[in-house]
C-alpha cells in the first residue's frame, strides 16, 4: 500500500498508440528471426562439411577428383613394406606415384553436403577392429608449450558441442526470445504510465556521479556485447557479406573487448559502491515480487518501494555478480594458459559465453523497462530529476524520505 | 575417393623426432610454434611407447565448427586447411581440438595471440598451389605435388604413416599380422569415427 494518497486516473498505458504499433511491428521481426534461429536448431548443418575439392591439375572437375584420388593412394603404396614397394630397385613403383611440377589443384565445392562426412564417420569392417576406444592419453613432452604432453583429449569435442551447439543456440533463443516477449509486452500493455500524469514538479533522483558512472558502464557494456555478439554469431550474421569483411569484423572485435573492458570494470566497482545499501533485500522485496511491480496494471496503487525495488536489486546484482563473473573469467581468457591449463581454460571460455549471453538477455529488459516500457523512466538517469508523480507511483518510500515525510508504521 | 589420414605406429616409433624436425624445417614454421610433435607415455616405465601427432584431420572436425570467423575449412579428402588472412587468434579451435594441434606465436598481448598456425597435411592454404606467398604463409605444398605428409614419408621406421586411410589401415594390419601384435590405432576413434559407439 502506498503511502500516498492515489489520485485519478489520468493516463492509461493503452493510451500509448505509436508506442504499441511500434512494439507490435517489432514483435513480428523477432518472430521471423526466433523462427529462423528455431529452424537453425533443426537444419542438420552442425557437421563440419568439406567446402573445397582437390582435382588433378590437368583434368576437369568431374574426372579431375577421381584422377586426384588415384595420385594419392598411388603414393601411399610407397610407405608399404620396403620390400614390396617403390622407391626400392626391387620394389615395383605405382603409376602415378613419382611426378614433378604441381599435378593436384583445388577448386570450391559449389553446393557442400554432408555426404562426404557422413561415409568418413562410418567405419567398414577392416578398420573397425583396430579402433581403440576415445580415452585420455598424455604422456611427456620436451617441448616447453602448453599441453604439448597431451597426446589425446576427447573432451575438446564435447566442448564443440558446448560452444558451437548449446551455448550459442541457447543463447540466441534466449535473447531473441526475451525480446519478442518485451516487444509483445509493449504491443499489448502499452507502457507502464505515469498514471496520475505529469505533475510537472520534478525531485532529485541521480546525481552526475551516479549518472555519468551508469552511462560509462552502459556504453562499454553494449560494446563489449556487440563485440561478443559479432565473435559468437559472426558466422551467422556477417559470412554473407564476405569471408574478407567477417574476418576484419572478428579482428576489429576481438581488440574492441579488450578495449572496452576496463571501463566496464570500473563502472561495476564504482557502481557496487554508491548503491550497495540501497540493494539490500528487505521485506519489501517479496510482496513487490509478488505482484510484480504492479506492472500490468494502470492502477495508481503499485507496491512501496525505497529508492530501488526488487527489480532493480535484481538488476543490480546481476550487473554486480554477473559482470564480475565476466571480469575474472574476461582477465582469465585474456592471459591464456597463466591460471589454468586447456581443460580449466575451456571451462572459463565456456563459462564467459553462457553468462555474457545470460547477461544480453537480462539487461535488454533493464533497456527495455528504463526507455520505451515506462513513462518517464529515462528522465532519471538521463537528467537525473524525475516527476513527483513518477516518484511518488514507483518509489513511495524514497519520495517520502527525502521530502522528510514520515510514514506512519512502514519503517 | 581417397580419405587422408594419419596413423602412428606406437610398437614401431623409436621418438627420433625426425618427423618434427624435418617438419619444422621444410615448412619454416616460425620460433614458438611446433605442427608436429612426439609424446612419450609411460616414460622409463615398461611399457613405454611414443607416439608422433600432429592435426589428424578429423572427420567432422570441431575446430572447423567453432571458429567463429570461417577461417578453418576441410577439403573433400579430410585435409583440414586454415586462412591466416582472417585469424583472429581467438583460440577456440585450441579449446576444441582432440590433439592439440593449432599453435599461436604469443606475439601480442591481452590473449589475442596472433594468427593461428597448424599442420596443413603438406597442402598449403587457401592462396594458389605452389605460389611464393603460399610458402611463406602455410609453407611447403607437397600434396600439390602429388607427395604426401613430409613427416611419413621420411619415418625410418615407417611408423608414421599419412596416405589414403584405407591403404594405410591395409598397411597396417599386414604389418600387425606378421608380427603378431599391435596396439591398435592410436587417436583414430576420436578423429575419424567420433559417431562410433564403444
Amino acid at each position: 500500500m502506498s503511502i500516498y494518497q492515489p489520485g485519478p486516473v489520468v493516463v492509461r498505458g493503452r493510451d500509448f498508440t505509436a508506442y504499441r504499433i511500434g512494439g507490435a511491428i517489432v514483435a513480428a521481426l523477432l518472430f521471423v528471426a526466433l523462427c529462423f534461429q528455431v529452424w537453425e536448431l533443426f537444419d542438420g548443418d552442425a557437421r563440419t562439411v568439406p567446402e573445397v575439392s582437390w582435382i588433378a591439375a590437368d583434368n576437369t572437375p568431374d574426372v579431375g577428383g577421381m584422377e586426384a584420388s588415384e595420385v594419392i593412394i598411388a603414393r601411399t603404396k610407397l610407405l608399404d613394406e620396403r620390400w614390396r614397394t617403390g622407391p626400392s630397385p626391387e620394389g615395383e613403383i605405382p603409376d602415378l606415384a613419382l611426378r614433378s611440377g604441381v599435378v593436384l589443384n583445388t577448386v570450391p565445392i559449389e553446393d557442400p553436403s554432408p555426404f562426404l562426412t557422413e561415409a568418413w564417420a562410418t567405419p567398414d569392417n577392416e578398420a573397425l577392429p583396430m579402433i581403440k576406444p576415445s580415452d585420455r592419453v598424455a604422456g611427456i613432452s620436451s617441448l616447453p608449450y602448453p599441453a604439448a604432453e597431451i597426446f589425446e583429449r576427447p573432451f575438446a569435442r564435447d566442448w564443440r558441442v558446448g560452444i558451437a551447439d548449446l551455448v550459442t543456440h541457447l543463447g540466441a533463443l534466449a535473447i531473441l526470445g526475451f525480446s519478442f516477449l518485451l516487444a509483445l509486452l509493449l504491443a499489448i500493455r502499452g507502457r507502464v504510465p505515469i498514471v496520475e500524469g505529469r505533475s510537472r514538479r520534478c525531485v532529485k533522483r541521480f546525481g552526475l556521479i551516479e549518472r555519468a558512472t551508469h552511462w560509462m558502464t552502459s556504453v562499454s557494456f553494449i560494446m563489449l556485447a556487440l563485440t561478443g555478439i559479432t565473435i559468437a554469431y559472426g558466422k551467422t550474421l556477417l559470412l554473407p557479406f564476405g569471408e574478407e569483411f567477417l574476418g576484419d569484423a572478428g579482428w576489429l572485435s576481438t581488440w574492441g573487448h579488450m578495449m572496452f573492458f576496463p571501463p566496464f570494470a570500473l563502472g561495476l566497482v564504482i557502481m557496487a559502491g554508491m548503491w550497495l545499501r540501497h540493494n539490500l533485500p528487505s521485506r519489501l522485496d517479496i510482496e513487490w515480487l509478488r505482484r510484480a511491480g504492479g506492472m500490468m496494471t494502470d492502477s495508481p496503487d503499485h507496491p512501496s518501494a525505497r529508492k530501488f525495488n526488487a527489480g532493480q536489486k535484481l538488476i543490480f546484482w546481476s550487473a554486480v555478480l554477473g559482470g564480475g563473473l565476466m571480469v575474472a573469467t574476461g582477465i582469465v581468457l585474456m592471459v591464456p594458459f597463466y591460471f589454468f591449463g586447456v581443460d580449466g581454460m575451456s571451462w572459463t571460455m565456456l563459462a564467459h559465453a553462457t553468462i555474457g549471453l545470460m547477461l544480453i538477455a537480462i539487461f535488454i529488459a533493464h533497456i527495455y523497462i528504463g526507455t520505451v516500457g515506462m513513462q518517464g523512466a529515462i528522465d532519471a538517469m538521463w537528467q537525473g530529476d524525475v516527476d513527483r508523480n513518477w516518484a511518488k507511483e514507483h518509489h513511495d518510500l524514497w519520495l517520502a524520505e527525502i521530502e522528510g515525510k514520515q510514514p506512519e508504521g512502514t519503517r | 575417393m581417397a580419405r587422408a589420414k594419419f596413423l602412428c605406429d606406437t610398437d614401431r616409433c623409436i621418438e627420433c623426432n625426425a618427423c618434427a624436425t624435418s617438419c619444422k624445417n621444410e615448412h619454416e614454421v616460425p620460433w614458438g610454434m611446433v605442427r608436429r610433435r612426439v609424446v612419450t607415455i609411460n616414460d622409463g616405465e615398461p611399457g613405454e611407447k611414443s607416439i608422433a601427432i600432429s592435426c589428424m584431420h578429423c572427420t567432422d572436425a570441431p575446430c572447423v565448427a567453432v571458429c567463429p570467423v570461417s577461417t578453418l575449412y576441410q577439403t573433400d579428402i579430410g585435409v583440414v586447411l586454415h586462412d591466416k588472412d582472417t585469424c583472429i587468434g581467438c583460440g577456440y579451435c585450441f579449446y576444441a581440438c582432440p590433439f592439440g594441434a593449432p599453435q599461436f606465436p604469443r606475439a601480442t598481448l591481452f590473449g589475442t595471440r596472433g594468427t593461428m598456425d597448424k599442420c596443413t597435411y603438406c597442402a598449403g592454404g587457401p592462396e594458389e598451389n605452389g605460389s611464393e606467398e603460399e610458402f611463406r604463409k602455410y609453407g611447403r605444398n607437397r600434396l600439390a605435388e602429388g607427395k604426401l605428409p613430409l613427416c611419413a614419408e621420411v619415418c625410418s621406421t615407417r611408423a608414421l604413416l599419412a596416405g589414403d586411410g584405407d591403404e594405410i589401415g591395409e598397411i597396417y594390419r599386414e604389418r600387425v599380422i606378421a608380427r603378431g601384435y599391435g596396439a591398435g590405432a592410436w587417436g583414430w576413434k576420436t578423429a575419424y569415427y567420433p559417431e562410433e559407439q564403444g
